[in-house]
């Protein structure tokens, strides 16, 4: 751990001044279980910290609206997993959140900093001596012959095949949310999905944020197709371990036909992964364990396997079918 | 006193270890410490060449930069399976030589655990890197045929009748192999040091399996005589065989405090504890089991490789366990040790038995499949009275009574032995597997010290380590029943070489060395007080007894050492060396046993294997504490979930050092994993083994969980999966 300069911000709009002037070594502090995490390890180096955790106005749920609902940055992830209206009518978006992490991190987290948590590639946490791009640009990526079994078989470069670690996002986008965010420039919304990049040439750049820029909330577009939707993820134990797959699944049913389908991968790609083919596929479809299954193989499609992670592969599809006929059993309103 | 059962009565440290009151070596915070962070090697093997600490020196707080260049007149202290005290004979920055990646190249110690974390990181190396091989079939490893070291002095293979020729003979014979990858121990309480010094004498407060080593480590590194070393150690918290020995880490910090004249503490982050400390090694057996027309067992051959460092030869025991879980009359184990470049590997719960009986158990199942007959039933007509590779009698071996009573809680008579023929309600595979576990009965010399009070505090100095497995509670408990106290008036001081030695606790010896000698010391006092008791003790209390004789105390002294074991072993107890006795006896050998029931359920389509029930049936003699032994079971099972499923450290032989080094990436079973335990004890004592009929525990109870699940496993799927840990993708 370095040394490194502390403020408190008053004001969203001060915060990203001095994020600003603070200029690149600068990062917000939020529930911190990403950026401690990361400091100790001394992959994360930041020579200015500004505790966002005073901006109270940022910290409101408010599930009540007919066309959104809106989840402050700092809003704790226990608070919105538990929030009744998406326990009841969004179990894909709440069970994202139960299914990450611990109580305890879940306690500190907050649902804007879960966002934005940094990838677990071994060889990224590990610094020195493991060549990693996204630490160290251009000192080349240990994974790609090394040990891969958690590693990304979706949106992956020569760069960097490290799996975006994420639950909530994956959920987020399935359900079309967007977030806010405030920078120099002004105020400015983002589709989640727009949010996280593949890796590319650059792995080194992970969000399409710019900088000094602070998301305030995230907002969610009220739709009835939450009533039919899981978060199925599948782990090497159950409960605080990372997915080796999972699927966010939202279905609107006509009898067995689906209406419309939305899925989203986590736990197989560089970033959250929307399988639009695979919806596609499902929609005007009677929603049978056939088509449910050849959905999770559309969703699956392009995956490329290195060594040990082969099997993610036949995993997320039978995930990604097994999520289809959890949601479809879920009630309606 | 010993045909009688104990009460179930609760842990005696139980109040103060949930109040935080229970103090441990990291705990410590007395005046003027300074806190020290290490520095290690990002190689894998090589040299260092140039080691720039500038930058380290001039951060604020930093007191000091030690590493080979200034450590000064420091020796290694040995290994301890070699005549030594350390995990390791390997002492890190005695020079520039890396031995392993994570190896530490410098200590910080500064003002402040902050300054030192930061200046550790600015300590920067230059490296003439070499080829190394960290893997057992990487190129460059050395193999070693145990038989052929000075190792087979004290551990001979077994060999008994004509293995080779019966296997030959056989009607079944059963050919496989088995894979166990490195795992780490993970203690909770870190690998943490304070070294204080005065007036030339050095006291080291640290969570040990063994002060006395430390002890002795201690002053041979420094070369000082051993009474001028203390150790403490009132608590471990959780050793499993990683705090069996003086740590490298602890010299340095010693050295430290020594050159600065200030206590220091250094607490090894989990990181470097994966390369820091001991680990179990990687190992591979070949199994070959054959059986007659009948189905009873007449040949086995067990052949491991297992890892070793390139510095140290750890001994590899696995046979010694294979051959007597089943009356095998020609039985041949062959062990051979591959040299690789590692810090040294060492005992991790059951280090050999979980892998040993991991291998043979699940052989004994394939073999009750080709020859038709229920597992259960195969292993009750292959039992034993004696054991095949001495033909001594065991001391006590309850092993049919341990499946019978298991197959009856677990309702085994309504398994169908096909498999994949149960079925849940959801579709989910059942698979119901059974397994046998043993472990070596072994005692070890212990002094005791017992000090009885006119005020009724019975005060108990004797060798031993709480690492939690309760071992307070089993001497409060023993103490009390013959003295009639109540067992929260006795004090026990333990892990503190000041009272009296402390050999290594370890091997599940700990209560049955412990409290025998215990019991030896409260029967002596029973006689000092009826000498002063002309009249006859009656229902006195010893205090009262005491007080109506006007003394304000009365003190035994005692020592007791295991059957057979001669005087001259008192002296390795006091020099901090290994003393161990048994499992073979000169009239018997010992073991204890256990049969594990385990119920698996296997995902009809994302495979995940969970384990929601399972009965654990023990043979460890006299249950001396059956509050903490139970809790001991649970806690061994919990393991053996572990290290079927979950656990693996993984190595990527182009870097050496471990890859997955924290908690969160070293899969370790969290509650949500774990169903139903059940527990159940034979609970007959073993009086030919010791005095209080108590055998070890704390090991036994993981050996033959693996080979229950995977046997489970088998049953559900029809797989035999005989590579561990056993993962999704296995069964996909």
């Amino acid at each position: 751990m370095r040394p490194f300069t502390y403020s408190r911000a008053d004001t969203p709009a001060a915060a990203v001044q001095a994020a600003v002037a603070g200029g690149a070594a600068t990062r917000y502090l939020a529930g911190g279980t990403t950026l401690y995490d990361l400091m100790k390890l001394d992959i994360e180096t930041p020579r200015h910290v500004i505790d966002v955790t005073g901006l109270s106005e940022l910290a409101a749920i408010d599930t009540s609206g007919s066309s959104e609902m809106t989840f402050g940055a700092l809003a704790r992830m226990s608070d919105v997993a538990a929030d009744r209206r998406l326990v009841a009518e969004y179990p894909a978006l709440s069970e994202s959140l139960w299914r990450a992490a611990s109580q305890q991190l879940r306690n500190m987290a907050t649902v804007a900093g879960n966002l934005l948590q940094r990838t677990r590639c071994a060889y990224f946490r590990g610094g020195e001596p493991f060549a990693c791009n996204k630490r160290k640009p251009g000192s080349g990526c240990a994974a790609q012959d090394g040990i891969d079994r958690g590693h990304a078989l979706l949106g992956g470069s020569k760069s960097c095949i490290a799996v975006y670690p994420g639950d909530w996002p994956v959920a987020l986008v399935a359900f079309d949310a967007a977030i806010d965010v405030l920078g120099p420039g002004g105020q400015r919304t983002i589709a989640v999905e727009e949010l996280h990049r593949e890796p590319g040439t650059t792995p080194e750049i992970e969000t399409t944020l710019q900088p000094g820029e602070l998301i305030l909330r995230i907002r969610v577009p009220v739709t009835s197709m939450g009533f039919k939707s899981t978060y199925h993820k599948i782990r090497d134990r159950e409960s605080y371990a990372f997915a080796l797959a999972s699927a966010a699944v939202a279905l609107d049913l006509d009898g067995d036909v689906v209406r419309a389908a939305r899925i989203a991968l986590g736990g197989l790609a560089t970033r959250p992964w929307r399988a639009r083919k695979a919806e596609q596929l499902l929609a005007g479809r009677r929603l049978t364990t056939e088509a449910a299954r050849a959905a999770g193989d559309a969703a699956l499609e392009g995956a490329t396997r290195g060594h040990d992670n082969g099997f993610r592969i036949e995993l997320g599809v039978r995930t990604v079918a097994d999520a289809l006929m959890i949601a479809s059993q879920r009630g309606q309103p | 006193m010993t045909d009688m059962a104990f009460p179930d009565t609760p842990r005696i440290d139980a109040l103060d270890k949930v109040r935080g009151a229970a103090i441990f070596g990291a705990d410590d915070a007395r005046p003027a410490l300074l806190h020290a962070a290490l520095t290690v090697a990002t190689i894998a093997k090589g040299r260092i060449t140039d080691l720039d600490i500038g930058a380290a020196q001039s951060v604020p707080g930093v007191q000091l930069v030690l590493t080979h260049q200034t450590i000064g007149d420091v020796k290694s202290a040995g290994f301890i399976m070699g005549g030594g005290y350390g995990f390791q004979s390997f002492q890190p920055m005695l020079s520039p030589t890396i031995a392993y990646r994570g190896q530490p190249i410098a200590l910080v110690a500064a003002e402040s655990i902050e300054a030192a974390i930061e200046a550790a990181a600015l300590v920067k190396a230059t490296y003439a890197p070499e080829p190394f091989s960290v893997s057992l079939d990487a190129a460059g490893t050395e193999t070693v045929n145990q038989a052929d070291t000075p190792l087979s002095n004290f551990i001979p293979e077994i060999d008994t009748g004509d293995a080779d020729a019966a296997y030959d003979a056989a009607a079944f014979k059963i050919d496989a192999v088995f894979t166990c990858p490195p795992q780490h121990q993970n203690p909770i309480e870190l690998i943490a040091t304070v070294a204080e010094w005065s007036a030339g004498k050095l006291t080291v407060h640290e969570g040990t399996q063994n002060a006395e080593a430390i002890r002795h480590g201690l002053a041979k590194a420094l070369g000082l005589p051993p009474e001028q070393v203390e150790v403490i150690s009132p608590f471990a918290g959780g050793g499993f065989g990683q705090k069996n020995s003086l740590q490298m880490q602890t010299v340095l910090a010693a050295v430290a405090a020594r050159l600065l004249g200030r206590p220091v503490k250094l607490v090894v982050p989990r990181a470097q504890v994966f390369h820091d400390a001991s680990f179990r090694p990687a190992s591979r057996h070949r199994i070959r089991l054959g059986a007659d027309r009948s189905g009873r067992m007449v040949a086995a051959i067990h052949e491991v490789d297992a890892q070793t460092s390139r510095h140290d030869l750890f001994p590899g025991e696995y046979t010694a366990t294979s051959s007597r879980l089943h009356g095998i009359a020609n039985f041949r184990g062959h062990e051979r040790l591959v040299r690789t470049d590692v810090q040294t590997p060492g005992y991790m719960r059951a280090p050999f038995e979980h892998p040993a009986c991991f291998a043979m158990e699940c052989c004994v199942d394939e073999l009750a499949y080709a020859a038709g007959q229920d597992p259960v039933a195969l292993r009750l007509a292959n039992d034993t009275e004696s054991d095949p590779a001495t033909k001594l009698p065991f001391s006590s071996r309850h092993v049919a009574e341990c499946l019978r009573r298991g197959a009856a809680l677990f309702g085994w008579s309504k398994r169908s032995m096909a498999p994949q023929s149960m079925r849940a309600a959801d579709g989910s595979h059942i698979g119901w597997g059974v397994a046998l576990g043993a472990y070596p009965g072994i005692i070890v010399p212990t002094v005791a010290k017992l000090v009885v009070s006119a005020d009724g505090e019975v005060r108990l100095s004797i060798g031993g380590h709480e690492m939690g497995q309760g071992i307070r509670t089993a001497l409060a408990n023993a103490v009390s029943r013959k003295l009639g106290v109540s067992p929260d008036r006795v004090v026990t001081v333990i892990g503190d070489t000041r009272v009296a030695p402390q050999h290594l606790t370890a091997g599940s010896w700990g209560t049955a060395s412990a409290v025998p000698t215990a019991n030896y010391a409260a029967d002596a006092m029973l006689r000092a007080l009826s000498e002063l008791a002309p009249g006859g003790i009656s229902n006195r209390t010893p205090a009262q007894i005491l007080k109506d004789a006007g003394r304000p105390s009365l003190e035994v002294e005692v020592q007791k050492k295991a059957p057979g074991q001669p005087d001259q072993i008192f002296d390795r107890l006091r020099a901090g060396l290994p003393a161990i006795g048994g499992p073979v006896y000169q009239d018997h050998v010992t073991f204890s046993f256990i049969a594990h029931f385990i119920e698996v359920r296997v995902e009809p389509s994302t495979r995940r294997i969970r384990v929601p029930r399972v009965v654990s049936v023990v043979d460890c003699g006299r249950v001396i504490s059956p509050r903490t032994a139970a809790s001991q079971v649970r806690g061994g099972v919990v393991w053996g979930i572990g290290a079927t499923l979950r656990e693996a450290s993984e190595v990527d032989p182009r870097y050496g050092g471990f890859l997955n080094a924290d908690l969160a990436e070293y899969v370790l079973p969290v509650n949500a994993d774990i169903g139903s335990i059940e527990v159940a004890f034979i609970d007959k004592p073993d009086l030919a083994f010791n005095n209080a009929g108590v055998k070890g525990l704390g090991e036994v109870s993981m050996t033959g969980v693996a080979p229950a699940i995977a046997n489970a496993v088998f049953h559900a799927t029809g797989r035999r999966l005989r590579q561990l840990p056993i993962r999704i993708e296995h069964l996909l």
